[in-house]
């Protein structure tokens, strides 16, 4: 199993080498792509460095495009199976290798890391979120299930692991506006399998959450729009090129 | 009253030569702005239609303002101005509507652009050998 792990990262300089060093060690048989999302500091010099295969997006195009840069990249390519994490350090790679496992056995085409361990509970004996952030999951929890009749409980969970099914789904369609919910919407509406897995995450070594409350319900409010127009998609699976 | 709401109401529209030459000036002075964009590479043609469409428009209404009569009439609205006001705002409407769906196809062309430059690079790296772990890089190229 060819098994490729992306990291997105926009400015993370400071933690890139510790991820990418992170997944060498919990997993020395992928390869690891960062897509670089338009940083102006040192992440894509940092990556390289560290032995990761680099791919640089010209200008900062969001979480969702640079993504879908390595879906893209895992399809081409060829690879059995794909998993990304975030670059802040808050991800521990010991944990995308259980997801991982999970593709590896065909139980799933698409596997969430959750925060929450114990699902139903808003926080959990690691994580503890702000009231915003609580409020946003709560919604987006409850509108999710409700669109797709799965449960889930980390709706914008950036830790996922997927199989050549989903790279070749979101590499022609994932929006680069609302990614996270918005394709775990478009897969359970194609049929594909999806599961979420209970994982550990670390509190964010270095700066703040972008999330203020007047943010957060803009956020959630886009959120809801773009899950209601999601429901009205039409449904295909592309055919691999 | 009576004749103070009936005045007010006047189907007909007065327009002085004056207002109608300034109006003609106008509306060519709009067409020659366009033509001087197009000329100068800031506008392209296929954008530029429906703006010759517009001037024309502006002439055609500087020089028979009777049509806004028949225009209101056929909306079946009393007052021309109301007529002329709410069918340029839908024009306008539909245009702006127009110009962001023409956006957001950019934007994703963009997008795609930017992704297959990245992953280009990416190769270019694999290539070069800058990357120092050697198994993933023969992996990458076959």
């Amino acid at each position: 199993m060819r098994t490729l792990v992306f990291i997105p990262a926009w400015n993370e300089a400071d933690s890139i080498a510790a991820v990418i060093a992170g997944v060498g060690e919990s997993l020395p048989e992928a390869d690891v792509l960062v897509i670089d999302d338009g940083s102006t500091d040192a992440t894509a010099e940092r990556a390289r460095e560290a032995g990761a295969l680099v791919a640089s997006l010209p200008f900062n195009q969001g979480l969702g495009a640079a993504l879908q840069t390595g879906y893209l990249h895992a399809r081409r390519e060829g690879y059995d199976a794909c998993a990304h994490l975030d670059a802040d350090g808050q991800h521990p790679p010991a944990e995308v290798a259980r997801l991982l496992a999970e593709i590896y056995a065909d139980r799933a085409d698409l596997v969430i890391g959750s925060r929450y361990r114990d699902p139903g509970k808003a926080e959990s004996d690691d994580y503890k979120p702000t009231l915003s952030r609580r409020i946003g999951t709560g919604v987006f929890r409850f509108f999710l299930t409700l669109a797709t009749r799965q449960r889930f409980t980390d709706t914008t969970s950036g830790m996922r692991a997927a199989n050549r099914r989903v790279m070749t789904l979101f590499s022609e369609r994932y929006s680069p506006d609302f990614a996270e919910i918005e394709s775990l919407q478009l897969a359970v509406r194609e049929g594909l399998r999806v599961e979420e897995v209970p994982v550990r995450m670390l509190e964010r070594a270095g700066g703040t959450s972008f999330l203020t409350p007047l943010r957060s319900a803009f956020f959630i409010f886009k959120g809801l729009i773009v899950l209601m127009v999601g429901q009205f998609r039409p449904r295909h699976v592309e055919a691999e090129r | 009253m009576r004749g103070l709401v009936l005045t007010a109401t006047d189907p007909k529209v007065h327009l002085t030569s004056q207002t109608r030459i300034i109006a003609a000036v106008l509306a060519l002075a709009f067409m020659a702005l366009v033509l001087e964009l197009i000329r100068r590479d800031r506008l392209q043609e296929r954008f530029s239609v429906v703006w010759f469409i517009a001037g024309l428009g502006m002439l055609v209404g500087a020089a028979f303002p009777g049509l806004l009569t028949v225009v209101a009439d056929a909306m079946g609205v009393r007052d021309t101005n109301v007529a002329l006001f709410s069918i340029v705002l839908l024009l306008l409407l539909g245009l702006a509507l127009n110009f962001s769906v023409i956006m957001s196809r950019q934007a994703a062309q963009i997008t795609r652009l930017a992704q297959e430059r990245a992953l280009e690079k990416a190769h270019e790296q694999a290539r070069s050998g800058e990357n120092g772990s050697e198994p993933k890089r023969e992996r990458l190229e076959s």
